[in-house]
């Protein structure tokens, strides 16, 4: 009998695991659900290129809708998956439709935090996850209006450079002392700081959003220390939170999201998960970890498809992001829980070099303000869990892959080279 | 197109990668696996220069948002739909000579991909 496999979450992870699933030659049943009325889409342009009008829809499209219809891949946009049965071995649909699963794999993601103050349910106060939402933003972004920002994790931080662009004034109300403080700590935090009031966004740090004043649209944010912030919108980007409610009550192990080994196997035969929602043990951490990151998307969606056809690879990549803010390029590689140092390599206050978190000598993750190529030779000595001196990392003359064991020699000094314009014979020099 | 010679072969090592600017032209020169290639030192997603990015065995990698090239064609490899403008080679005595057209014939960049 042929195989079904059912994909919940029509999303990049999702979208990715189907497209493998083709590529890798399965010739069964795919079936691809998602809540949204769109295929899958990415997201990292809703809050950059598309926020600010510079992309068009199309573009953020992972795959155009033929292309699903020519692989075979059966599809269902804009409906809501409510339940795994594990027992008759069904995906449960809102529309009471039942479909049937050999193997599933659960890409639902995750859902925007509420921050339940008075207030909340005014009008004109948005959160950023779908293209629905960044239309809604993108509508009020004009230069005059003023918008009020409830955090400032890499969300605020790209939709307030966003605004910017549009001329909107933007003031952002962050719990921490920094933006990015929990991922990236103070003193990284401080250079977005910086960066974001050079371009003159107001920011109140160490405070929350109390309450939203209005009559039917919200006119005023009062924060936790009274302070009243007039406004015309608010966007709230507080955090998030895994959707997992599809395998509640299933005997599937949610903790902080499903729970999966690196094979992207939950403890539960046949079911899988992958992307924003999958809390999943990585082999170079030795440990659980969830990442909400586009490369994980993908590589997580690419890995879970192979291994429901019986690869059995495990998924251990160094995760890697990066955040385009105004004309910074940062990108970020490994995972920290903590650490106990931290290296600069290069100036942070000309905002161009790498920041090391390290654990006992090693580089658990490292963020680099333009300067994506150590980003990627750092990313074997993560994974290799190499010790290294803190003093080599400062040193700027050092290639940073001649820090992997076994490395060739690699030089650093280049001559001066001066091209010499020649004349081919019979040609006369320009 | 106008010939221009570079430097010694011996000069440009194994993995090894050059910026360099040849007749106006900004150019990256790389021996990927003891084979010469140049190429506009421009990535086609945003323009970046190549020569910040990273050459590790056949693939050179952009460094601002990870972009992945066949060093050897110029073809991408990840996105596939992508190519760098590549210009002709040639080693005579030990000389590396690359072959440029003028500023101004090589085509405007325009951003390729999504974010």
């Amino acid at each position: 009998m042929q195989q079904q496999f059912v994909i919940v979450g029509a999303n990049l992870a999702g979208g990715i695991a189907a497209i493998t699933l083709r590529e890798e030659g399965f010739d069964g049943e795919i079936v691809l659900i998602g809540a949204e009325p769109y295929p899958p889409y990415e997201r990292p342009p809703l809050s950059k290129e598309y926020l600010q009008g510079k992309k068009p829809f199309e573009e953020a499209l992972l795959k155009p809708d033929s292309f699903y219809v020519d692989h075979n891949i059966h599809t269902q946009f804009g409906v809501r998956a409510t339940r795994i049965d594990t027992r008759e071995q069904v995906v449960e649909l809102e529309d009471g439709d039942r479909v049937p699963y050999h193997k599933v794999l659960v890409t639902t993601g995750v859902r925007n935090r509420r921050l339940r103050v008075p207030g909340a349910d005014l009008e004109g106060i948005y959160e950023l996850r779908t293209v629905a939402d960044s239309d809604r933003i993108r509508a009020e972004s004009r230069g005059g209006q003023r918008a009020v920002l409830a955090g400032m994790g890499f969300i605020g931080c790209e939709v307030a450079a966003s605004l910017r662009y549009h001329g909107v004034d933007v003031t952002v109300v962050e719990f921490f002392k920094t933006p990015l403080f929990r991922v990236l700590g103070e003193q990284v935090g401080r250079v977005f700081e910086a960066f974001h009031r050079e371009q003159g966004v107001q920011m109140f740090f160490e405070e929350s959003v109390a309450a939203f004043e209005g009559t039917r649209r919200v006119r005023r944010v009062v924060t936790s220390t009274g302070r009243r912030l007039e406004c015309d919108f608010v966007v709230v980007g507080v955090g998030v939170e895994p959707v997992t409610d599809i395998v509640a009550g299933s005997g599937v192990k949610i903790e902080n999201g499903i729970v999966v080994d690196e094979y992207c196997q939950t403890n539960v035969e046949g079911i899988y998960a992958a992307g924003d929602v999958a809390n999943h043990f990585h082999p170079v951490f030795g440990r659980l970890i969830r990442v909400e990151h586009w490369q994980n998307a993908i590589h997580q969606g690419r890995a879970a498809a192979r291994n429901m056809l019986g690869k059995r690879e495990p998924y251990e990549d160094v995760h890697w992001f990066w955040s385009d803010q105004y004309n910074y390029n940062v990108q970020y590689a490994g995972f920290h829980g903590g650490w106990d140092d931290l290296v600069v390599r290069g100036s942070l206050d000309e905002r161009t070099g790498v920041v090391f978190y390290m654990q006992e000598q090693r580089i658990a993750a490292a963020i680099a303000f333009n300067h994506g190529r150590d980003v990627q030779r750092v990313m074997p000595l993560i994974k290799a869990r190499v010790q290294v001196d803190p003093a080599t990392l400062r040193d700027e003359n050092v290639d940073l892959r001649s820090l992997m064991p076994g490395a060739k020699p690699i030089r650093t000094h280049q001559h001066r080279v001066v091209p010499r314009p020649v004349a081919r014979p019979g040609e006369e020099v320009r | 197109m106008q010939r221009y010679e570079i430097m010694p072969f011996d000069d440009l090592w194994i993995g090894e990668m050059l910026d360099v600017e040849v007749g106006g032209v900004k150019i990256l020169l790389l021996n990927v696996e003891d084979e010469v290639r140049a190429y506009l030192d421009r990535c086609p997603h945003r323009a970046s220069a190549l020569s910040e990015g990273n050459l590790e065995g056949l693939t050179l990698t952009c460094a601002t948002h990870l972009w992945e090239f066949n060093a050897l064609t110029g073809r991408g490899i990840n996105p596939e739909s992508s190519e760098l403008i590549r210009f002709p080679v040639h080693i005579e005595n030990g000389m590396i000579y690359v072959e440029v057209p003028e500023a101004g014939a090589i085509p405007q960049h325009v951003d390729q991909g999504e974010d």
